[in-house]
């Protein structure tokens, strides 16, 4: 099932977690292996920090809430396989998470925040389709991010 | 033994800046208050207020996966409380088992009102968290202290 990736996807990674200084939300910043695909997008504070502790490998005392998922997926014998970044309508990117069940496939809808920080925790690949790519805005993302404070940027980059 | 709580509602708790979930036994009204923390509450308040949020909220998802591969929450129950931190295990039902998987109250709460599985407290909970300690907490609460999530 795994092989079954479609051309149309592009595999990316997790570069880092951003604070917005102007909203008090966090940018995830996904980059593909050869930095030339670049996808941000924004999440809420405590989404953001979701995905910043799986990035950095903290160990909480209590589970966090993703990481009961993956225990819940763990005990019933389910694997994540892959998560998908599949559309963005409005400036809302939708996500889907891509479980595998006694040999199904199943594909259940997520917001991307949730899909990354369980994909962090699964070490499953992050992927987004080419469509999503090309309607992710023009914006240019890295002299934006230059305009960001730098100490601000220093503290909160991944 | 164990005791079936209802959830009766959330209050903003300011001297901590956090908020409690207020759980009840329902034939005696003993009450047994959980603090949370904000994105936690707000994952309860949803439920509670059956508001369905445009896009799936974190236990919306956990719901989901479940749902996927065909396994049901059978109930929640609050095992512990130890300097403030607790203790919940979910119990699940999947093909001919049963599953007990290690959680927050907070994500054991908000799961089980998605998923309208009762919540239970064990009977250490309730022996180790009277009703006494929110009774003064509330006295000391003045009026204006009431958060907007009180239900």
């Amino acid at each position: 099932m795994e092989q079954k990736e479609s051309t149309d996807l592009v595999q990316l990674k997790v570069h880092g977690v951003v604070h917005d200084p102007d909203t008090d939300t966090r940018i995830v910043i996904l980059r593909d292996a050869q930095n030339a695909e670049l996808l941000p997008i924004w999440v809420g504070a405590a989404e953001g920090i979701a995905i910043k502790m799986a990035l950095e490998g903290i160990v909480t005392p209590r589970p966090m809430s993703h990481d009961l998922i993956r225990s819940m997926a763990d005990h019933l014998n389910a694997r994540v396989v892959r998560v998908v970044v599949t559309n963005v309508k409005n400036s809302t990117y939708y996500a889907a998470i891509h479980l595998l069940s006694r040999g199904t496939e199943h594909s259940v809808d997520a917001r991307p925040s949730d899909a990354i920080a369980l994909a962090l925790r699964t070490n499953s690949p992050i992927y987004v389709t080419q469509d999503v790519l090309k309607r992710r805005g023009a914006w240019n993302l890295d002299a934006w991010l230059e305009k960001l404070d730098a100490k601000n940027f220093g503290k909160h980059e991944v | 033994m164990i005791t079936e709580m209802k959830v009766r509602g959330l209050m903003f708790d300011p001297y901590n800046n956090a908020y409690i979930v207020i759980l009840r036994v329902e034939d005696n009204a003993d009450m047994l208050p959980i603090w949370v923390g904000k994105s936690e509450a707000s994952a309860i308040s949803f439920a509670l207020e059956g508001v369905a949020a445009p896009r799936p909220m974190t236990h919306d998802l956990m719901k989901a996966v479940l749902d996927a591969v065909d396994a049901k929450v059978i109930s929640v129950v609050i095992t512990d409380l130890n300097d403030n931190t607790y203790f919940a295990k979910i119990h699940l039902q999947y093909e001919d088992s049963e599953y007990s998987i290690d959680s927050r109250p907070s994500d054991a709460i908000a799961l089980a009102l998605r998923t309208n599985a009762p919540v239970f407290a064990s009977e250490a909970v309730l022996r180790k968290q009277t009703s006494e300690e929110l009774e003064q907490w509330l006295e000391d609460l003045k009026p204006e202290d009431f958060g907007k999530l009180d239900s």
